[in-house]
C-alpha cells in the first residue's frame, strides 16, 4: 500500500480537527455566563478598529511585488528539490543544468536588488 | 540507482535561441551596471546585435535537419525559415521600438507603476526617457517564438508559448501617451491570453491520455493506429487548436485583437501584427503537418469554417472602424483567415505559401504601423480616421507609401500583397479546398473597401484645422519604413527567389 | 494493470465533492474575498487528489506553490476591489449571465461525458513503471533529461515575472527624493513643526476607537491626534454609553 505513510497526517488531521471542535463547543457549557458589554467589544484590551476608509480597503501594490518575487523563489525551490533528492543518479551535467538555472534566476534577483525592490520605503 | 545520461545535443542547431536568451539576460544585467544615460544606447546596440548574430547563426545552420535535446527541439526546413523571418521581422520591430526621436523620450512610458493621470505622471510623460526594459522584454519574446516554432513536443511548445506570451503581456502596458488604454489592453491580453493557455495545456493532457506521450512523432503515430478512444483525440486537439488560434487571431478567438491592437505601444502593436503570427502560425502548421496529419479530413472542415468566419469578421468589421490601428486590427484578422487557407491546404504547396505569405504580411504590416506612428497631434498619435482627411495634401510622399501600403494590403498586382494571396490561394485549390479559396476572393475584394476608402480620404478631401502634422521621421523609423516598402514592391515584382527559398523549406522532420 | 480500490473510491467521493463545491462556492460568492478562500478549497482538494494518484510530490507542490498563488489573489482582490466590494448585479452584456451558464455546463457536461466514455473501462497503465524508483526521482530523471530545454527556458519565464512585476508594481525613488536622517531632522525641528509625539487617541475619553480625538485640558477635542487618513466620526449613543465593567 502505498497510501500507508500517510495514515499518521490524517490522523493527526482528524485529531487536530477533533480538539478544534472539543474547544469550541465545550466552552459555553462549561463556562460561567456573567454579562458584561466589554466583552462583545472586538478584542478586550485593543483599540477598536477604525472604520474602513472608502473603497473598502484597499491595499497599497507595494505588497503585491513582495507577493510575486515569493512566487519566483518559491518555483525555484520546487525545481531544487527533485535535483537534490536524485543528485547522485545525475552526475556533472545535472549539476551543471542546475547551476545555470539559479545563474539565471539570480539575475532576477540582482536586477530587483539593484532597482530597490527589496526596500520597503 | 542506475545513473541517468543527458541526451544528446546539438547544440548548433539550437544556438539562434541560445544566442536570444543569453542576450536577455544580458540585457537585465546591463539594467544592474551601467548608468541610466547610456542604458538606451547600449540596450539596443546590445538587442540588435543578438537578433543579427542569431540570424547568422541561422543562416549558417541551413542545411540542419534534426530532432535534438531528448526530442524537444526540432530543427528542420520550416523551423529554420520561420526563425529566419522572425529575427529578421524582430530585428526591424526592434528598430521601431528604439526610436527615440519622434517623442521625447521614446513611445514608452519610464516609470509604468506611476499612477496614470498623476502630477507625477504629467511631469514623467514631459520627456523623462523612456524605460528601456523593453529591449530584454522583447529579446525573451523573439526566444520564446523562435523556440516556439521549433517545439517538437507540446510540453516544450507550452513554455515557450508562455515564454514569448508574457513579455508581450508587459510590453503592452508601456504606452507613454494614453495610459489607462494601454493599461487595459495590457489587463484584456493577460487574462484571455491565460485563459486560451489553460485550454491549451488541457489539451495537452488529452493528448496525452491518448497517444501516451506528448511529442509530435509519438502522437502521429498514435493517430495512424488509435489504442484509445478517439474522443481524447478530438478532445485534445480541439483544445490545443484553440490555444493557438487565439494567438494567431482567428475568429471566433479574435475579440482581444482590436483592444490590444489599438492600446498598446504602436511599436508594440507591429511587432505582434509581424512576429506574433509569424510564431504563432508556425507552431500550428507545424502541429497539424506533422502530429495530426491522419486525421486531417475531420479537423478541415472545421478549420475552413473558422477560416471563411474569420475572413468575414475581419473584412465586414474593418469596413465599420473609425480608428486606423483597429481598422489594421481587423486587417489582420482577415490575414489569419487567409493564411489559414494556406495552412488548410495541407501539402508541401500550403506550407512553402503560408511561409511566404507570412514574411510578406509581416513587412507590409510593420511599414503601416510606422507610418501610424510618425501621424502625430499634440495628444500623441493621431490614428482616428476623420483627421488623416486630406493628410495626402499636407504631405504627398508619407500619404503615398501609406497608399501602396494600403493597395498591398487590398492585394493589387505587382505588390507581395497580390502574390502571396495568389500562392495561398492556388495551394489551397490544389489541396481541395476550394471552396475556401471562392470565399477569399469574395472577402478580398470586400476588404478592398476599408482601404479604399482610407486612400479617398487622404487625398480626396481638404485638409482642415486639426490635420495632425507629420513627425519628420529618425533615421530607425525611416529604415523600417524603406525596408518595408522595398520588400513589399520586390515580392511583388519578383517573388520568385523567397517562394523558392520557402520550397526548399517545406519539409518538416518527424 | 490495478483497478481503483476501495479507498480511493470513497477518497474520490468525499474530495471530489469538496473540490466541486469549492468551485461552485468561487463563482457563486458575490464578495471577492469569500471567492478566493473557495479556491482554497479547491487548489488544497486537487493536492489531496494528486497525493491519492501516487504523485505526492505534485501534490505538495500544488500546497505549497498555491499557498503562494493564493496570497496573490488575495493581493489581487484587495489591491483591485478592496475588502468590502462585491460583484454588481448588472450585466454589461445582456444575457451574458445565462449565455455563461448555458455554456459552462454544456463545456462540463460534454467534456464529462466524454471522458467517461472514452476511460470508463482503462485501467492504470504504467504508474509502477514511472514511479519504479520513486516519484521524485522519476520526475527528476524526465526533468534533468528529456525536458532539460523546457525547465531551463522556464527561468527565462521567472526573470520575466521578476522584471514585469518591478515594471508596474515599483516606482523608482529618483535621487533628489531620497532623504538621510540629517535632513529628515532637520525639517522635523524647522519652526512651526511640532516636533515631539503626538497626543495618542483616546486620553480622557470613555471609547478605545482610534477614530474619537484625544481630549485636551479644556475638554475639547485634540485633531491633531487622530491620524489624518482616518474619517472623523462621531461616537453612536451605544459607544458613548459606559460599558458596565462598574460592577
Amino acid at each position: 500500500m502505498t497510501i500507508n505513510p500517510y495514515v499518521p497526517i490524517v490522523g493527526l488531521l482528524i485529531l487536530g480537527a477533533l480538539f478544534a471542535l472539543f474547544s469550541v463547543s465545550v466552552a459555553p457549557i462549561v463556562g460561567p455566563k456573567r454579562f458584561n458589554r466589554a466583552k462583545l467589544d472586538a478584542y478586550e484590551c485593543g483599540i477598536e478598529p477604525a472604520p474602513t476608509p472608502i473603497g473598502g480597503g484597499r491595499f497599497p501594490v507595494k505588497f503585491y511585488l513582495t507577493a510575486m518575487l515569493f512566487i519566483i523563489f518559491d518555483i525555484e525551490t520546487i525545481f531544487l528539490y527533485p535535483w537534490a533528492v536524485s543528485f547522485d543518479m545525475l552526475g556533472l551535467f545535472g549539476f551543471v543544468e542546475m547551476v545555470l538555472f539559479i545563474l539565471t534566476v539570480f539575475i532576477a534577483y540582482a536586477y530587483v536588488w539593484r532597482r530597490g525592490g527589496l526596500n520597503w520605503d | 540507482m542506475e545513473q541517468l545520461k543527458l541526451p544528446p545535443i546539438d547544440y548548433g542547431a539550437l544556438l539562434p535561441m541560445l544566442i536570444l536568451f543569453g542576450a536577455a539576460c544580458l540585457g537585465v544585467l546591463v539594467e544592474v551596471v551601467v548608468p541610466r544615460r547610456a542604458r538606451n544606447a547600449v540596450q539596443l546596440s546590445l538587442a540588435l546585435l543578438s537578433v543579427v548574430a542569431s540570424l547568422v547563426a541561422v543562416v549558417l545552420e541551413r542545411g540542419t535537419r534534426t530532432i535534438t535535446i531528448g526530442g524537444a527541439v526540432a530543427v528542420d526546413g520550416p523551423t529554420l525559415f520561420l526563425q529566419g523571418s522572425i529575427l529578421v521581422l524582430g530585428g526591424v520591430s526592434l528598430m521601431l521600438i528604439g526610436e527615440r526621436s519622434i517623442e521625447r523620450g521614446g513611445v514608452f512610458v519610464s516609470q509604468a507603476a506611476v499612477t496614470a493621470g498623476s502630477q507625477k505622471d504629467a511631469q514623467q510623460a514631459g520627456g523623462q526617457p523612456g524605460a528601456t526594459e523593453v529591449y530584454p522584454l522583447s529579446v525573451f519574446a523573439l526566444g520564446g517564438m523562435l523556440l516556439f516554432v521549433a517545439a517538437n513536443d507540446l510540453l516544450t511548445m507550452f513554455v515557450a508559448l508562455e515564454v514569448f506570451s508574457l513579455p508581450l503581456y508587459l510590453l503592452c502596458a508601456l504606452a507613454r501617451r494614453r495610459r489607462l488604454l494601454s493599461q487595459e489592453a495590457a489587463l484584456k491580453y493577460f487574462l484571455l491570453g491565460s485563459y486560451a493557455s489553460a485550454f491549451f495545456l488541457f489539451g495537452v493532457a488529452f493528448i496525452y491520455g491518448f497517444a501516451g506521450g506528448i511529442q509530435l512523432s509519438v502522437v502521429h503515430e498514435a493517430v495512424a493506429n488509435p489504442q484509445r478512444s478517439q474522443v481524447l483525440l478530438y478532445v485534445g486537439l480541439g483544445m490545443v487548436a484553440i490555444g493557438l488560434l487565439f494567438k494567431a487571431a482567428l475568429a471566433p478567438f479574435h475579440v482581444w485583437t482590436p483592444d490590444v491592437y489599438q492600446g498598446a505601444p504602436t511599436p508594440v502593436t507591429a511587432f505582434m501584427a509581424a512576429c506574433t503570427k509569424v510564431a504563432a502560425f508556425g507552431a500550428l502548421l507545424r502541429v497539424l503537418y506533422v502530429a495530426f496529419e491522419g486525421v486531417r479530413w475531420d479537423f478541415q472542415p472545421v478549420l475552413g469554417g473558422i477560416a471563411v468566419l474569420t475572413m468575414f469578421v475581419g473584412a465586414v468589421l474593418a469596413v465599420t472602424q473609425t480608428d486606423l490601428k483597429r481598422l489594421l486590427a481587423y486587417s489582420s484578422i482577415a490575414n489569419a483567415g487567409y493564411l489559414m487557407v494556406g495552412v488548410l491546404a495541407l501539402n508541401d504547396e500550403g506550407l512553402s505559401s503560408t511561409m511566404f505569405y507570412l514574411v510578406a504580411y509581416g513587412f507590409s504590416v510593420l511599414a503601416a504601423f510606422a507610418i501610424i506612428s510618425l501621424v502625430r497631434d499634440p495628444d500623441g498619435e493621431a490614428t482616428h480616421l476623420s483627421k488623416w482627411a486630406g493628410i495626402g495634401r499636407k504631405s504627398p510622399l508619407l500619404a503615398g507609401i501609406f497608399t501602396f501600403i494600403l493597395l498591398a494590403f487590398a492585394g493589387i498586382p505587382l505588390t507581395s500583397g497580390f502574390t502571396s494571396k495568389f500562392a495561398v490561394f492556388g495551394a489551397a485549390v490544389e489541396g481541395g479546398q476550394t471552396w475556401l479559396v471562392i470565399f477569399g476572393v469574395i472577402t478580398s475584394m470586400l476588404l478592398a473597401f476599408p482601404y479604399l476608402r482610407v486612400v479617398v480620404l487622404m487625398w480626396l478631401s481638404e485638409p482642415g484645422e486639426s490635420t495632425p502634422a507629420v513627425s519628420i521621421p529618425g533615421f530607425l523609423t525611416s529604415a523600417v519604413l524603406g525596408l518595408g516598402v522595398l520588400v513589399t514592391v520586390a515580392l511583388g515584382v519578383v517573388p520568385a527567389p523567397l517562394i523558392d527559398l520557402t520550397r526548399e523549406a517545406a519539409q518538416f522532420v518527424r | 494493470m490495478n483497478a481503483v480500490s476501495t479507498g480511493e473510491q470513497v477518497a474520490f467521493w468525499i474530495l471530489g465533492s469538496l473540490a466541486v463545491i469549492g468551485a461552485l462556492g468561487m463563482v457563486l460568492a458575490r464578495n471577492a474575498v469569500h471567492s478566493a478562500l473557495w479556491l482554497v478549497v479547491t487548489m488544497l482538494n486537487l493536492g489531496f487528489f494528486y497525493v491519492i494518484n501516487s504523485a505526492p510530490f505534485l501534490g505538495f507542490v500544488q500546497i505549497i506553490v498555491y499557498t503562494g498563488a493564493i496570497m496573490m489573489l488575495f493581493l489581487f482582490v484587495l489591491m483591485l476591489v478592496g475588502r468590502d466590494a462585491s460583484d454588481s448585479l448588472i450585466e454589461t452584456l445582456r444575457g451574458q449571465r445565462i449565455a455563461a451558464i448555458v455554456l459552462g455546463i454544456g463545456f462540463a457536461a460534454l467534456i464529462g461525458t466524454g471522458l467517461a466514455r472514452a476511460l470508463g473501462s482503462t485501467f492504470t497503465v504504467g504508474l509502477d513503471k514511472a514511479n519504479a524508483n520513486g516519484n521524485v526521482e522519476g520526475l527528476a530523471s524526465l526533468l534533468f533529461t528529456k525536458y532539460v530545454f523546457a525547465f531551463e527556458v522556464t527561468s527565462a519565464l521567472l526573470i520575466t515575472a521578476a522584471v514585469g512585476a518591478m515594471i508596474l508594481a515599483h516606482v523608482e525613488k529618483a535621487k533628489e527624493d531620497k532623504r538621510d536622517q540629517v535632513t529628515r531632522m532637520k525639517e522635523r525641528f524647522r519652526p512651526g513643526n511640532y516636533p515631539g509625539p503626538k497626543p495618542g487617541p483616546g486620553i480622557y475619553a470613555n471609547t478605545m476607537s482610534v477614530a474619537a480625538p484625544a481630549r485636551l485640558p479644556d475638554g475639547n477635542g485634540a485633531e491633531r491626534s487622530i491620524s489624518p487618513i482616518l474619517p472623523v466620526r462621531e461616537l453612536s449613543q451605544a459607544e458613548a454609553a459606559p460599558k458596565g465593567t462598574e460592577k
